[in-house]
């Protein structure tokens, strides 16, 4: 299964990823810094699931949301932010995201991801 | 607005929500509980007020600090920070990626990896923070990107009495990493504009409560 992690954090790219790693198997995991090279990952790559945070230089993680679905309006995207506002949070969930998450990511939030692709997969 | 005011109190409780979520949060990154100290609203209102101001920052970390900061704006304008000693940063990075805290404890030279931990941690502790002020007033905030910088207490102090115009409205927090002793504090400054909205705001609620 192919993921892509857009964050402009490498610490959090690389906890994200390993606590993914931990609850799914078989797991190709690409990187990008920004939500510009995360919209050229994800044309260059199709993941099957692309992790977001908002708050990023060049273009932010919803600008990102918005490209990606207008490329490709099945793709399955996941928010992982540290903006708790309840209103960031509806407006990003109208977007057509599966699930919107605050950081930090945590093994407890790995697993319910975990599940959430499973279900999606068996469906 | 003063200590006895219903506004004073509202106000400081909102803020106290938002420490304990942080609190939470960081205690969930770190594996250790956070004991908090006290919450304190400072409000300068003049410039006599402003010399002082090193007066209540007596539970700051002295010598070197890493400061991780966020600004914020719209209906509330301000920027937040969170404050370690820096001689501490490395026990406290190797909590944060899972590593025994003694290892290279001495070690002041800052990797861009450690300085990038220390940036993201900063970001989801004050978010939950400045965030819950958000949720509870209803207002949105927009967020710059992460900073952090190395400052010394003195200049960190000195440069919160610098900007006149900006530092009028203080939430000031202390607390401790427990076992380790890692002390830290969390620093909010508001503008002017900014503060009479809150003022506003919290009247509101108090003459919600009031009937």
């Amino acid at each position: 299964m192919k993921m892509l992690i857009v964050d402009d954090s490498r610490f959090t790219q690389l906890t994200t990823s390993k606590l993914l790693e931990t609850y799914i198997e078989d797991l190709d995991i690409a990187f990008a810094k920004d939500g510009e090279e995360g919209f050229n990952k994800y044309k260059e790559l199709k993941p099957d699931y692309v992790f977001v945070d908002l708050l990023m230089p060049n273009i932010s993680g919803q600008e990102l949301i918005r490209l990606i679905k207008d490329y490709d309006r099945n793709s399955k995207i996941f928010v992982i932010s540290a903006d708790v506002q309840k209103n960031v949070r509806e407006e990003i969930e109208s977007l057509g995201i599966i699930e919107f998450i605050n950081k930090p990511f945590t093994g407890e939030k790995a697993k319910s991801v975990a599940e959430l692709i499973r279900g999606d997969t068996h469906e | 607005m003063n200590e006895n005011d219903l506004s004073y109190d509202i106000l400081k409780e909102i803020f106290n929500i938002g420490v304990g979520k942080a609190a939470s949060m960081l205690s969930e990154i770190v594996g250790k509980k956070i004991i908090l100290d006290i919450p304190n609203i400072i409000i300068v209102e003049s410039e006599e007020q402003n010399k002082d101001i090193g007066k209540h920052f007596s539970a700051l970390p002295q010598g070197a600090l890493m400061v991780s900061s966020i600004k914020f704006e719209e209906k509330i304008t301000g920027e937040a920070n969170l404050l370690f000693p820096a001689n501490k940063m490395r026990s406290f990075i190797n909590l944060c990626i899972d590593q025994p805290e003694y290892m290279g404890c001495d070690d002041l030279n800052f990797t861009d990896m450690d300085f990038d931990i220390i940036r993201e941690v900063g970001n989801i502790i004050l978010n939950s923070i400045v965030g819950e002020l958000g949720n509870t007033f209803q207002v949105s905030l927009k967020y710059t990107l992460p900073e952090v910088k190395l400052f010394n207490a003195d200049k960190f102090k000195r440069n919160l009495k610098s900007q006149e115009d900006l530092c009028i409205l203080l939430l000031f927090i202390s607390f401790i990493i427990e076992d380790v002793k890692i002390e830290g504090a969390v620093i909010i400054n508001l503008t002017l504009d900014s503060l009479n909205e809150l003022m506003e705001m919290t009247k509101k609620m108090e003459d919600d409560l009031n009937g």
